[in-house]
């Protein structure tokens, strides 16, 4: 299988607080992987990470073959390839759905605003939010605004989806249509990384499961694997503790 | 006559670019090409201001001497750059002088603060504005002959216990004061057991202090006296048979000339050619024809004559202060948002680049503090006689009262927009970044469009900062609103009447624009929910 973003030995340190600790991992085309774990384990920080939100400290970053962390690289094309998707959503607060969509291909992208606006409805329609093309943020719900988000990232048509806790904020009749959302997406084949605490979805929907724990991968595998016949200690009261 | 410290304090501060351009030139290792190169463009500046053209510097607001008129009646000469008209005893002599000299006469209107460096800048030839030769005006520039002399008298109100008072003594007792820092008011120790009042700032406070009986009377000279008993029916001038001491270099008027100047020769000659006679029947005259009417009439009436009378003054003037205050506060914006837009780019990975920007940075935070540190008056005079004095540069007035403006206001936008963009949620940042976007691309197309939403309200209190705030630009020769309506105040010697249209016109502007904005604001915001009848497509 190819990889789509490796990462070795990937560090990050805030003064003396090292956060994430020799990290090595990957992601696989066509991938839906979910990382699992308790608050301040890390696993925000290794989505931030993977797309230079964050710095990393050490160790590298390989995308197809490439290391990003190289001076030389364009690092704002590398974002293009890696759709994000915030726990708060961050639209655009000064465009409406339609144009949240559109900003990024026209200005970075450089498409012209008819094929910007096509790709645009294109996934809007996806994420059901096609008839609120001309509202603004402010005037939307939280799953809404979550599901617009969504398009915006895929609008860019990325190769691979990061998405980082995308219902942690939503009050919970909210949550469902975004999972929906996503779960579609995983269908279709769509290369995804999930930082997450929905442990259904995850179980459901993904090919592989990463538990992380204080910095360090402490497991991963299939979700059979994860959920159900766990190795390690840590990941057994994890899911004790999270499940119950 | 007038007489004020102020003047000598802004001229040195005018002269303080020039010692900084000295201080430079001779730091560089170029100095030698360098200077005779500023030298030139300063005698250039000159000669081609002296061509052929005889340059007056005066106030046109201060009645007979000189004033502004809407006509060219009775003799008025119409002054550079602007719509009106000057007249008086002064203009008469200006005329008189260019004449003579085979030059064109050019009145140049400018506030009494700027006569002097005004002169000294060379953007004038001469200041005939009835400024008396005193020992202080003397180290800064050179003086001719005297044109006028006049006497110290009391103005008091009519039918009061003073009317018929016939030597100084018989103010004993009398609560009396002058203009501050003039010596009139020093003179007035002359009289034994009078009421020393504090010092007034200007003519038009004393007259309304008199009128309402906070003095019994003010010091003043023979053609002012005679000037407001002419126009308020309800003062009178007393004349001293056993007078004031005065020094004869207070009480006469001479004109003033750059020092070393060859025109103090050819004036004199002139000026002596000019009889005594001619000159009190100029005065005479000028007595008769300044402006304004001695009609009783109600201060209502007032009013709507004044609005009569001198409508275009004031429309022109408002017009002026308002084209100031618009331009400047769009390029200020402009400025400021730049300057708040570098000030806020992230710092950079690589060193020389952080070095880059640190000394950026340090060069924008001292442009920054230094006009928000410093009055716009002072600046206005640094700025616009000292790029004359030192680098020979003749600024337009207006362009250079727009520069002023736009460079104070953008100091100020700049803070307000970095507050603006500091306090975005950084959430906005991270999702521009995330979908590939740069600094400024992430600026121009998130950040900016709801700072600048943000910040309506704080560029709105600029805009009505600025409109208020060109009335300080008169002392560059610019013929804004608040310098229109002294003008017209000097005139007509109604000040209160005056001054409350200027307030009437100034709040109406103000008001509106704020509306504007808020209206602007309104529409920005759009509707707190989505109607679902607003879907197309």
């Amino acid at each position: 299988m190819e990889k789509v973003i490796e990462v070795q030995h990937l560090s990050k340190v805030y003064g003396t607080h090292e956060v994430l600790k020799d990290i090595d991992f990957s992601v696989n085309m066509g991938e839906v992987v979910c990382i699992i774990g308790s608050s301040g384990s890390g696993k925000s920080t290794l989505l931030r990470c993977i797309n230079l939100l964050e710095k990393p400290s050490g160790g590298q970053i390989i995308y197809k073959g490439e290391n990003i962390l190289d001076d030389k690289h364009d690092i704002f094309k590398y974002r293009t390839k890696l759709g994000m998707v915030f726990q708060q959503f961050n639209l655009f607060n000064n465009h409406n759905v339609l144009n949240n969509c559109v900003v990024g291909q026209v200005k970075v992208l450089k498409r012209t605003p008819k094929e910007a606006e096509d790709v645009a409805m294109k996934f809007l329609k996806i994420v059901g939010m096609e008839q609120y093309l001309k509202a603004k943020p402010k005037q939307l719900s939280g799953g809404q605004k979550q599901r617009v988000a969504i398009a915006r990232a895929l609008s860019m048509e990325p190769d691979v989806m990061l998405f980082d806790e995308p219902t942690s904020a939503l009050d919970p009749e909210m949550v469902g249509e975004v999972l929906k959302v996503m779960k579609k997406l995983a269908d279709e084949g769509l290369t995804m990384l999930v930082v997450t605490h929905e442990m259904g979805f995850a179980k459901e929907v993904s090919d592989r499961v990463v538990f992380m724990d204080q910095g360090v991968i402490v497991e991963e595998g299939s979700p059979e694997q994860i959920f159900n016949h766990p190795t390690q200690e840590r990941t057994r009261e994890f899911l004790k503790r999270t499940l119950s | 006559m007038k007489k004020r410290l102020r003047t000598q304090i802004i001229a040195a501060l005018a002269v303080l670019p020039l010692l900084i351009g000295i201080l430079m030139n001779s730091a560089y290792t170029v100095t030698a090409a360098e200077g005779e190169a500023s030298a030139q463009t300063i005698n250039e500046g000159e000669s081609e201001q002296n061509d052929n053209v005889f340059r007056v510097g005066m106030e046109a607001g201060y009645p007979p001497f000189n004033w502004t008129q809407s006509d060219d009646s009775n003799g008025g000469v119409k002054i550079d750059g602007n719509e009106e008209y000057a007249g008086g005893y002064d203009v008469e002599i200006a005329k008189i002088i260019a004449k003579q000299l085979g030059k064109e006469l050019i009145i140049v209107k400018t506030e009494w603060d700027g006569l002097v460096p005004a002169l000294q800048s060379g953007k004038i030839d001469a200041i005939i504005a009835g400024m008396s030769p005193t020992k202080e005006r003397k180290e800064t520039i050179d003086f001719t002959d005297i044109y006028y002399k006049s006497d110290l008298i009391m103005v008091v109100l009519k039918g009061g216990k003073y009317e018929n008072a016939k030597s100084i003594q018989d103010f004993s007792g009398a609560k009396i004061t002058a203009q501050l820092n003039t010596f009139h008011y020093s003179v007035i120790d002359q009289i034994d057991g009078v009421l020393k009042q504090t010092a007034m700032d200007n003519f038009p406070a004393m007259r309304v202090a008199l009128q309402s009986g906070i003095i019994d009377g003010y010091v003043s000279e023979k053609p002012e006296g005679i000037s407001a008993s002419s126009k308020n029916k309800n003062f009178v001038m007393v004349t001293f048979e056993d007078g004031f001491v005065t020094d004869e270099e207070d009480t006469a008027i001479s004109v003033g000339v750059a020092k070393g100047s060859e025109l103090t020769g050819k004036i004199n000659e002139i000026l002596s050619g000019v009889s005594q006679e001619e000159r009190q029947q100029l005065m005479d005259e000028a007595i008769k024809n300044q402006p304004g009417s001695d009609a009783e009439q109600t201060s209502l009436s007032w009013v709507v004559s004044i609005i009569k009378d001198n409508g275009p003054m004031f429309i022109r003037g408002a017009g002026m202060t308002l084209l100031i205050s618009m331009v400047g506060t769009v390029l200020g914006f402009l400025l400021g948002l730049m300057v708040g837009v570098i000030k806020t780019i992230p710092i950079p990975l690589k060193k020389g680049k952080r070095i880059l920007q640190k000394v950026i940075n340090a060069m924008l935070s001292i442009y920054v503090e230094i006009f928000r540190g410093t009055p716009m008056i002072v600046q206005a005079m640094v700025i616009y006689y000292g790029s004359a004095l030192a680098f020979g540069i003749h600024m337009n007035p207006v362009g250079a009262a727009i520069f002023i403006v736009s460079i104070n206001t953008g100091a100020y936008m700049s803070e307000i927009i970095r507050g603006g963009i500091v306090s975005i949620d950084k959430g906005q940042f991270e999702a521009a970044q995330a979908i590939g976007m740069n600094h400024f691309q992430t600026m121009r197309n998130v950040v900016l469009p709801q700072v600048i939403r943000n910040i309506l309200p704080a560029t709105g209190n600029e805009f009505v900062i600025n409109i208020k705030d060109t009335s300080v630009l008169n002392v560059i020769a610019v013929t804004e609103l608040y310098f229109q309506t002294k003008s017209v105040a000097g005139n007509n010697f109604r000040y209160f009447e005056s001054f409350f249209v200027a307030c009437v016109i100034y709040f109406v502007m103000t008001f509106t624009v704020t509306r504007i904005l808020r209206y602007i604001e309104k529409r920005l915001d759009g509707p707190a929910n989505y109607s679902m009848n607003q879907i197309q497509v």
